[in-house]
């Protein structure tokens, strides 16, 4: 193990542009890590070792000749496996898709590549990024770092896991329901959903055309935030992409929170959805930071989580059968069965079912906006720590209430930072929720919340465990 | 609440979905369509008819790209 393993982007990147880290020793460093601890974590399913070698050195012959071109020239990245990835298959997790090369990248490889970025490879997620975790689909599903026997979450499974490892300090995710966040809450990192339509979903394999949303995780919310300022922006070819302005990110870094007003939706914390009390506490405990850095707290109220996850959940199903429908027609044997319970009934669902559904999504996008309007940012916890990773009943997608979907229909930033751990070592998190378009507060807070907090000096240690 | 149909009834939408699956896979169906259609059944209806919902289509998104 090397510390440079360790260094987030924003240290890497400055040691680059003053020439005291080679991108070459960089990415070695990476590779070697990978090599000798990803079988305890099977967070890669396709390694470029070869590729990233040669970007590298292509790397320092430019930045030696005419310095940096992005504050990510020369540091390692890698990208969730629904990311097409021109000569480098892209398989989704999916039989189906076993021998899928693409011809062309899809347009975030496309930034991060003119950004000078060094591609590692590609990372586990469950299925198409929806069902999982799966031991019947094309790979073992990854594991959570902190402790193997737990799960990474998902979809963005194997992405979350090898940032926290300290495989990459970058990855891409993408997050339909949770599925940036929740990976970036159990294994302790930052994972930001942009909002919807900052960031183009081009070249992604689709989960849910209506509320997908691609965006990065990294150790530090600082390094969320270069990472989207490389990744957001308008592009013609995604027709939900937005057309905007794209502010400084970093420079929004201000460590500065006071006169911030922070919602609280006390009836899902309090009424619909209680948390357990470690949970409860470790959330509290944040916002007593942001009460000493001079934020206020003030209960609101939003519509019933149930009515998000009602919404979403037809609309999803009845979007992902569409997407499928050929090949649950005529293979459906190649689809894992977490996937394909989660799916097939989407068949069923007719078209003004579908459309009720999306109306009831226009009505609550819009109660979403109006709470924000009278605050500046929510927060509430991400999700519980992580749980054992085991096949879970496909049925409770269906039944279970998320944190993490009322966002995704409401379309608006949200980013998950480590709050601590739990007494089993395992990573508490802080959901930081902001009107749409308005990273910059969001990503304000989670800088300025990591900053006054000791979390960030935490690491999973991997060979301990493994040699204990 | 809705009914839910019988086991022909899913059967007769699963074959209109062009699904045709052996045993196991309907169980599946049939289990999972019950969720959905739990769903479904919660979300209200009886609108108004001018409400839109949340996707509409913006022709400006199709007007050729210039570089």
């Amino acid at each position: 193990m090397s510390d440079l393993n360790f260094l987030t982007i924003a240290e890497a990147s400055r040691l680059i542009a003053t020439r005291k880290l080679s991108p070459v020793e960089l990415t070695e460093a990476y590779l070697a890590r990978i090599e000798a601890l990803d079988h305890l974590l099977d967070s890669f399913v396709t390694l470029t070792a070869e590729r990233a070698r040669a970007e590298a050195k292509a790397a320092e012959a430019t930045i030696a000749a005419s310095g940096p071109v992005s504050r990510m020239h020369g540091i390692p990245y890698c990208l969730k496996d629904i990311y097409d990835t021109a000569g480098i298959r892209t398989t989704g997790m999916s039989k189906l898709l076993a021998d899928n090369v693409p011809t062309r990248d899809s347009y975030c490889q496309e930034r991060l590549a003119a950004a000078g970025g060094v591609l590692l490879g590609k990372n586990a997620t469950w299925e198409f990024a929806h069902g999982g975790p799966s031991w019947d689909v094309l790979f073992p599903p990854a594991r959570n770092p902190w402790d193997r026997d737990y799960s990474p979450a998902g979809s963005s499974s194997g992405s979350g896991a090898a940032v926290a490892a300290g495989f990459s300090p970058a990855t891409l995710g993408t997050d339909t329901g949770g599925s940036i966040r929740s990976p970036a809450a159990a294994c302790g990192i930052a994972g930001l959903k942009p909002t919807y339509g900052l960031v183009s979903r081009r070249g992604v394999i689709p989960n849910c055309f209506s509320h997908d949303h691609a965006g990065p995780l990294a150790w530090t919310t600082e390094d969320v935030a270069i990472l989207l300022q490389i990744i957001a922006g308008h592009d013609p070819e995604d027709p939900g992409c937005a057309d905007v302005p794209i502010p400084d990110y970093a420079a929004a870094l201000t460590g500065d929170v006071k006169g911030l007003v922070i919602g609280v939706p006390t009836t899902w914390l309090e009424d619909e959805a209680p948390p357990s009390a470690p949970t409860k506490a470790a959330f509290e405990a944040a916002l007593e930071v942001f009460r000493s850095l001079g934020a206020t707290v003030r209960p609101v109220t939003l519509p019933p989580l149930k009515q998000f996850d009602d919404a979403k959940k037809t609309i999803a199903v009845a979007e992902l059968f569409t997407i499928h429908a050929a090949d649950l027609r005529t293979r459906p044997d190649l689809f894992g069965a977490s996937l394909r319970y989660r799916i097939i009934a989407g068949g069923l669902v007719r078209a003004e079912e579908y459309i009720q559904a999306m109306r009831q999504r226009t009505d609550l996008a819009r109660a979403m906006q109006a709470v924000m309007a009278t605050v500046d940012v929510l927060m509430l916890p991400t999700n519980e720590p992580a749980g054992k990773l085991e096949p879970i009943p496909p049925a409770s997608l269906f039944t279970r209430t998320s944190f993490t979907t009322p966002f995704n229909v409401g379309g608006n930033p949200a980013l998950s930072v480590c709050s601590g751990y739990a007494a089993n070592g395992l990573p508490f998190s802080l959901q930081i929720v902001g009107r749409l378009f308005d990273e910059c507060t969001v990503l304000r807070a989670g800088d300025a919340y990591e900053k006054a907090t000791p979390w960030r000096d935490q690491r999973p240690v991997l060979v301990a465990k493994e040699t204990a | 609440m809705t009914a839910m149909p019988t086991n022909d009834e899913i059967a007769l939408l699963a074959r209109q979905a062009g699904l045709d699956l052996k045993p196991e896979y309907f169980q599946e169906l049939v289990d999972a369509y019950g969720n959905v259609r739990r769903m479904i059944d919660r979300i209200p209806t009886g609108r108004p008819r001018g409400d839109e919902p949340a996707h509409v289509f913006v022709p400006t998104k199709f007007l050729p790209v210039t570089e």
